[in-house]
């Protein structure tokens, strides 16, 4: 439903968005991962008809959005970051101004507005003036925008961003049932977030596409491959038998309170993993250590984009003849 | 010109729903008020009338009254017209709607240009006024409307234009002051300038001869051009400063 291909977009010197291209396909949930500042908005933007690309093209529902803008972005339901409201109007007032702009015919616009309401629960709150909806309101009104001419495609700008939880589960649980009838892309800097709502993930970074696939090759970056091994005994020595195992790359010391002492082991492969952890048990349990966890730690977000973002760098300078052989493997 | 008529009702409904609008015209409507209210106690004290020096005259152009309000409302009605809404960020659900971006330009002259013709319409009743007392030449009555409707529309537009220019409406009410009030300083250049190409300019442009010849039943058609220019000019340019945001 969404084709993007070598999609560029340059301020001035600055290049926002850097030959990136996906697919988004129909009735699929795609997320778009990235740090702020990765250029996440930006792609939204030109998908949205908000930004005109540098370089590529954009074509959504088979529509060109630069040969036809205005029929492409009547195919598209978009909801701006921060979702931007006119503050004097009622919720059912604007939600027919908008439905009335994106051409909802005049005998269905009253049935497409109480539907709208109805699919993001914001029914209770038609009448209220939107100047005084909460964050959460707000939010829903901008998603029932989107919703209004039941567009084939939804490009949402961190839906859940200023949420509370509970608000963040609704939210999800609403685009999940959204992708019944429409192809959603939606953007956020939340891992867990693409986990619980998208079927695929696209991960941006510096404006460079650097990793995009389902969950499970997701679910792979984020296997870690260290080890924590909770010792009681003294820690030089624990530090000292860790390190002579085989596979290791480093040890080092996580916490120390009171006479345990939490070491963290970073593994040269992946497959190293699991026999270096049985041979780490047995040498520190021969050493008269006393183990009391052991658990592989599990890498942080920080830690995935790190170690994409890392690789991306090592493709930057491909003259520096870097032999780091832990990133090999950080792109599905 | 998709996307017109939506956002003219809403533009039009976002004025009047905030007191901005309604203090506006209420400060015009005294102005103009006050401005009738002399040219009565001033004819009424009067003997003889010149042919082209009645009260009709004086309302339209003679006094600082009607040039006031005549060069201050134009800008403070279109001040909000797009810088508000790049200021509140509304202009990105605006232009990703499926909407044209003279649409959008024209239904935002026009909402202003209705607000405009609303806060005249008042002023009629003056004229009802005026015919109690006496005749009323109606050609002098809508030349001199026309006038003000030509003056409001350019006016308007460059209004348009620098809401445009500016993400502060403070900015853009700035800015179309001083064009506004610039063409009409430009304008009394006719008086300094003896002769030769400087006066003839600057009576070309001047908003105060202008008025003068409408408020004769005069319509000149070099006036009538110049107030379309001026009028669709700034409105393309402005066009073309909306598809200049998505190229940025």
């Amino acid at each position: 439903m969404i084709e993007v291909k070598h999609l560029t977009k340059t301020y001035g010197s600055v290049q926002a968005v850097r030959d990136v291209s996906f697919e988004v396909g129909a009735k699929e949930v795609v997320g778009f991962l990235g740090p702020n500042g990765a250029g996440k908005s930006t792609t939204l933007r030109i998908i949205a008809g908000f930004l005109g690309a540098t370089r590529g093209r954009v074509v959504v529902d088979g529509v060109d959005t630069v040969q036809e803008p205005v029929r492409a972005r009547s195919r598209i339901g978009y909801m701006p970051e921060n979702v931007p409201l006119y503050p004097e109007m009622r919720v059912n007032e604007y939600l027919r101004f908008r439905a009335e702009l994106k051409g909802v015919p005049r005998a269905q616009r009253r049935e497409a507005v109480e539907r709208a309401m109805r699919d993001v629960h914001l029914f209770d709150h038609a009448q209220v003036i939107i100047g005084n909806l909460s964050k959460g309101y707000r939010q829903r009104v901008g998603l029932a925008d989107a919703l209004v001419s039941r567009p084939a495609v939804l490009v949402l700008d961190e839906p859940t961003a200023g949420l509370d939880p509970n608000q963040i589960r609704d939210v999800r649980d609403l685009i999940r049932s959204l992708a019944k009838h429409h192809a959603v892309l939606l953007s956020t800097h939340i891992m867990s977030e693409v986990e619980s709502t998208c079927d695929r993930a696209l991960v941006i970074d510096r404006g460079r596409l650097v990793a995009q696939g389902t969950l499970d090759d997701l679910r792979k970056l984020r296997r870690s491959r260290a080890t924590r091994f909770a010792v009681r005994g003294e820690p030089a020595r624990a530090l000292e038998v860790l390190e002579k195992i085989e596979g290791v790359r480093d040890v080092r010391e996580a916490s120390n309170r009171q006479d345990v002492v939490v070491l963290e082991v970073r593994w040269t492969h992946k497959a190293d993993t699991a026999a270096g952890t049985e041979q780490a048990v047995q040498a520190l349990v021969d050493a008269g250590m006393k183990l009391r966890e052991v658990a592989p730690t599990k890498a942080s977000l920080e830690d995935v984009f790190a170690l994409l973002t890392e690789e991306e760098q090592q493709e930057a300078d491909e003259s520096d003849a870097s032999t780091d052989s832990d990133r090999g493997e950080a792109s599905p | 010109m998709s996307g017109f008529w939506p956002i003219f009702k809403r533009d039009l409904f976002a004025i009047f729903v905030t007191p901005m609008a309604w203090a506006l015209i209420v400060i015009f409507l005294l102005l103009e008020g006050l401005n009738f209210y002399w040219l009565t106690v001033h004819f009424a004290n009067q003997v003889d009338l010149a042919v082209d020096h009645g009260p009709l005259q004086w309302f339209f152009g003679e006094t600082i009254l009607f040039y006031l309000p005549l060069l201050m409302l134009p800008p403070a009605l279109t001040m909000r017209s797009f810088a508000e809404e790049r200021r509140a960020g509304t202009i990105e659900s605006l232009l990703t709607a499926p909407v044209s971006t003279p649409g959008v330009v024209l239904a935002k002259w026009c909402a202003a240009l209705a607000t405009y013709l609303i806060a005249w319409a008042p002023t009629l009743l003056y004229i009802v006024i005026l015919r109690r007392a006496g005749d009323v030449d109606w050609r002098v009555v809508g030349s001199s409307y026309l006038g003000v409707v030509l003056i409001g529309a350019s006016f308007l537009s460059i209004g348009v234009l620098m809401s445009s220019m500016s993400k502060s409406q403070f900015v853009a009410v700035l800015l179309s002051l001083a064009v506004t009030v610039g063409l009409f300083i430009l304008g009394i250049g006719e008086f300094i300038f003896d002769r030769g190409l400087a006066h003839d300019i600057c009576s070309h442009i001047s908003i105060w001869s202008q008025m003068a010849d409408f408020s004769k039943g005069q319509i000149d058609s070099r006036h009538l051009v110049f107030h379309l220019s001026l009028t669709i000019l700034p409105l393309f340019i402005c066009v073309r400063v909306v598809d200049s945001w998505r190229w940025g």
